[in-house]
Order: C-alpha cells, then structure tokens, then sequence
C-alpha cells in the first residue's frame, strides 16, 4: 500500500516537474525571441502618423528585428512620441542622424518601424536620442496616384476605340490599307519591289564576299602587301625614292620659280631682252640690218666667185665633187 | 455541518419563499456555494494538511486525464490547422498558419478544451464519488469518527484540480502545437524552428499568463462545482446521477463565463 502510495507520488512529482519545465522552457524562448534578457537602449521619434502602430510592434534595421516600439503619446498639436527599445548590440549601426520611417511586415502584416542607419562619419546614436523621421508611404495619396492613372488608361482607351472605329471604317492611312484594294495592290508591289531590292542587296553582298575572298586569297596582291616582307621593304624603298624624286621636283620647281622671276626682272640680259620694249625695238632693227648685210654680203661673195682671183679655185672643187659622184 | 448542507432543505419545507420557491431556491443555493467556498479557504489555510491525499488527487486527475488530454490537444491542434488553411490561402498568407494556430491555442483552445474534458472526466468524476459517498453516509461516518470530511474529501480534490488543470494545459498546448506543426510541415514544409519562431512571434507573457491564470480559474471551479454537487448530493442513487450530471454541466457553463471575463479583463490590460 505504502509502496503504490510513494509510485503515485513519484509519479505525480514527475507529471509536474515536466509540466513546470515545460512552462518555464515556453517562457524562455518567449523571452530568448522577443529579446528580454538582452541589454537595450532607448530611441525616440516624433511621426506626424503612425497609421495604426501599436506597442510592442517591432522595429526593423536593414530587414533584421532590433527592438519593440515600447510608448505611444501623443505630442505637441496633433504629433506622435513613439519610443523605441532597441537593442544594445544594434546601437553601432544607428548614427545620430539616422532616421526612423512607419512601414509593415508585408501587405497585411503587422505596422513596424525601419530604421536607417545614417551616415557613417557621425557617432552612434545613444539611449534617450531623437532620430529624425522620413514621411511612410502614403496609401491615400498611393490611391489617388491610381485613380488618375485609371482615368488616364479610361481616355486612352476612349482613344483606342475612336481609332480601331476609324479603321474598321476604312478612314484615315491605316484604314485605306485595311480596306482599300487598291491601296493594298500596291503595298503587295511595294513588297515586291523591296523584295527584288533586298535580293540585289543579298547578290551584291555575295560579290562582296567574294570579292574580299578573292582579296584574302593566299598569294594575291592584298595577301601579299599583308604578309611578304620583301614586297613591303621594297614598297618602302620605292616610297623612299618618290620622296627624294618629289624633294629634287620641288628643288628644280624652286629653281625655275626662280628663273622665272628672274626673267621677269630687267636687271639681266634676258630679263631686258624679254621685258624691255626698247631693247626689242633696237634688237629688231638690228636683226634688220644684219638681214640686210647678209643679202648684200651674199651678192659680195658671189661677186668674189666670179673675181679672176678665185675663179680657178670654184672651178677646182667643181670637177672634184664631179669626180666623186662618178 | 449537517446543519449546514440541509440549510436550503429545511428553507424549503417550513413553505415560506421571499419572491417565488424557484427564485429563492436559486438565491439559497448562491449562498451555500458561497459558505461552501469561504469554508474551503477556511479549511485550506490552516492544518492538519493532507498532503497525501492531496498527491493521490493529482494523480487521479491530473495523471490519469493525460492521455485523453494528450489525443484531444493533438487532434485539435491539427483540425485547427487544416481548417484554418483554406482561409488564409484565399489570401495568398498560408505563412501564417503558425502564428494564427499558436495564438488561437495558447489564448483560448488550449485552455478551453483542458478545462471542458476536465469538467467532463473529473467532474463528474468527483460528483459522483462524493455523492455516492454522501447516499452511503460515509461523509457523515467520517465525521462521527472525527475526520473532517471537508478538508479531507473537499479541499484535496479542490487543490488538486486548481494545480492540475493548469498543468495540463501546458501539455495540451505543446501537444496541440505539434499536432499543428504536423499539418503545417506536411503541407507547407516549414521546418521545426521556423514554425516556433512564427508561432512564438505573436505570443507575448499576457497571453501566456492569462491563460494560466484562466486555467488555474478553471480547474477551481470544476473542483468546487463537482465537490459542491456530489457534497449536497440528495439521497438515493438517483441523486449520485444528478450530481455527476450538474457537476460537468454547471462547471462547464461557468467555465464559459469565466472564459468572457477574462478575455475582457486581459484585453483591457493588453
């Protein structure tokens, strides 16, 4: 009897221990995920609308839960104090001019606070600071962006329909070529024509590609110019030779301007021959009068073959040239 | 203590009612439930103390319940959760089925259930036992051979079902929570941490807390209710039936009250 008596209570000891344990162990991972035995640090935000944020809601850094809003009041006019518990380890990536914005856990999720780190060359942000705020985004303002954008898609497909009616009526260019043979007949031409010009195209590529083949033909005049070095030191010769021919050509042409305008001064004898009127005039009589000279020089020396004196010389030399043709 | 159980009898047969005889029967028997428990706390608090039949009690209710407790959690938490899924798929938020069942559980189903298959199981339970014991006249036995039926029969049972039926709920909540995750892990894949965190992320101390305190409630009222019937029983085994009947009856209509009380009472705190 006594020994059922000390089973039951054993039992009965185990079945509340375990119960207990359970209990306790349920408290503590509570406490482990909502972060109750970690050191915090306290951060304040003044919102102009928290949009249904309640305490307890969390607050999120860069996607991670850093905290819970712990107090609502209201402040000033019509403003919101929200105070933050946030985490002490977190206090390294908040900086003083960070700032605090009123989102949610997806789209019908709970109301959170993300906050934004802020610049990294001030200091962190400490227990009983202020962080600035940024503006949530507004739904209602969200529904009157929409409902301008369905009054704006309402005209266009006013517009739309006014076109397709348009057209079905055949009116206007996109019409006609709906509905107008004619029209039709000579966009299928058109096609035709391009079609034919697209082959030329596709033909004359062809020739092309042959063409440029041909140019990369091993052994042609373009393979050649590329990869034999002997054409091209004697390609490089030749060049050489037609600078040093176009150096001499400029010379000789530096040369002959010279000359030119040499002739064209009357400080040299050419120069006044060329230039000079009086030089030509005289020069011209001068020539005259040696014409003249000559004609009567010529008479003198035919004079002279008919003098005694000479007359047995011309006779001489004229039976030796006789003999001579003989 | 004879004089004091027969007090609503005797009212009765001297055939002077106040309002109506139904109207003043429910008036007396407010009054002897509140002399019934002024006298528990009178008793509870000072010696001698049976403690083993205070262990013996325990493990009558709270024991032996664990099973059937056992399969009911389970059962609930996984229809809870198969239920709940066609709703929130609607929605596209099946991803918080973990979140939706555990607060449902830990606020109110574990709680609940607990407490009504308690009502059902040990209330009547003690209903009948006392009042058997009560048509045999073995409390009135106790009391010639000068053991005090009260403390012994009453208040061990009382004590036993306040401290058992909160521990129960504890294991009804961890087996409800597995019947879930079951459900929610064959449908969703969710592994086992990823459901606790989503479970445990609604859940704050005042969930936790009232309900502990609302079991606590609870397994004192089905201690005191199935005492009280199976204490008054009436005579002949007739009366045994009655009182195992009106202890699970009454304890879980009052179980239901006090479930709206106390959600009231936690959500104004909340």
């Amino acid at each position: 009897m006594e020994a059922s008596e000390n089973k039951r209570s054993v039992v009965v000891g185990i079945f509340v221990f375990l119960g207990i344990v359970l209990f306790v162990a349920g408290i503590f991972t509570l406490a482990g995920q909502q972060k109750r035995f970690v050191k915090s640090i306290n951060i304040n935000a003044i919102f102009d609308n928290v949009a249904g944020l309640k305490i307890g809601n969390n607050v999120w850094f860069s996607g991670v839960k850093i905290g819970t809003v712990k107090k609502i009041d209201f402040y000033g006019s019509s403003q919101v104090k929200i105070l933050m518990n946030v985490e002490e380890e977190a206090q390294k990536y908040i900086h003083k001019n960070a700032t605090a914005q009123i989102s949610s856990e997806g789209i019908i999720g709970n109301r959170i606070i993300v906050i934004q780190g802020g610049s990294l060359n001030l200091p962190n942000v400490e227990s009983g600071d202020r962080i600035g705020v940024k503006k949530a985004l507004d739904t209602d303002k969200m529904m009157e962006d929409l409902q301008a954008n369905n009054k704006n898609l309402i005209d266009i497909t006013g517009n739309l329909s006014v076109i397709t009616t348009r057209m079905v009526e055949g009116k206007g260019s996109i019409g006609a070529l709906l509905t107008d043979s004619t029209m039709a007949g000579s966009l299928r031409n058109t096609m035709a024509g391009l079609s034919s010009a697209s082959q030329n195209i596709n033909n004359t590529a062809v020739s092309l590609s042959n063409f440029s083949n041909k140019m990369n033909h091993k052994g042609g005049l373009v393979d050649k110019l590329l990869t034999d070095t002997a054409v091209f030191s004697q390609l490089q010769s030749s060049v050489g030779e037609i600078k040093r021919l176009s150096l001499s050509a400029a010379t000789l042409s530096n040369d002959l301007t010279t000359a030119g305008a040499k002739l064209n001064n009357k400080d040299n004898a050419i120069g006044v021959l060329l230039n000079d009127q009086q030089t030509a005039e005289s020069l011209k009589k001068t020539l005259l009068n040696l014409e003249s000279s000559s004609a009567k020089l010529d008479e003198n020396m035919e004079a002279l073959q008919h003098n005694f004196l000479l007359k047995g010389y011309f006779k001489k030399k004229a039976k030796g040239e006789a003999k001579e043709v003989k | 203590m004879q004089k004091y159980r027969h007090y609503s009898s005797s009212m009765k047969r001297s055939g002077k009612y106040i309002v109506s005889r139904k109207i003043d029967q429910i008036f007396i028997n407010l009054y002897d439930v509140y002399k019934f428990i002024l006298r528990f706390f009178k008793e509870v608090l000072f010696p001698p103390y049976e403690f083993k039949e205070v262990v013996r009690q325990c493990y009558e209710i709270g024991y032996k319940s664990l099973p059937l407790i056992t399969l009911t959690g389970f059962i609930t938490g996984l229809v809870f959760t198969k239920q709940s899924r066609p709703s929130l798929a609607d929605f596209g938020a099946t991803s918080w089925l973990p979140s939706l069942v555990s607060i449902a559980i830990i606020r109110a189903l574990a709680p609940l259930v607990t407490a009504l298959i308690t009502a059902g199981k040990v209330g009547s339970q003690i209903g009948a036992e006392l009042g058997s014991m009560n048509v045999t006249e073995q409390i009135d036995a106790m009391e010639v051979s000068g053991t005090n039926p009260f403390k012994f029969l009453v208040v061990t049972r009382m004590l036993a079902t306040t401290f058992m039926i909160p521990l129960l709920a504890v294991y009804t909540c961890i087996v409800s929570l597995i019947g879930s995750y079951i459900n929610v892990n064959q449908n969703e894949q969710t592994s086992y941490s990823s459901f606790v965190v989503s479970a445990l992320q609604n859940i704050s101390f005042l969930d936790l807390f009232s309900s502990i305190i609302k079991t606590t409630l609870f397994g004192f009222t089905i201690g005191a209710v199935g005492c009280y019937q199976g204490y008054n029983s009436s005579k002949g085994t007739e009366g045994v039936g009655k009182a195992a009947n009106s202890a699970v009856v009454v304890s879980m209509f009052l179980i239901f009250i006090e479930e709206i009380l106390v959600v009231q009472i936690v959500n104004a705190i909340r």
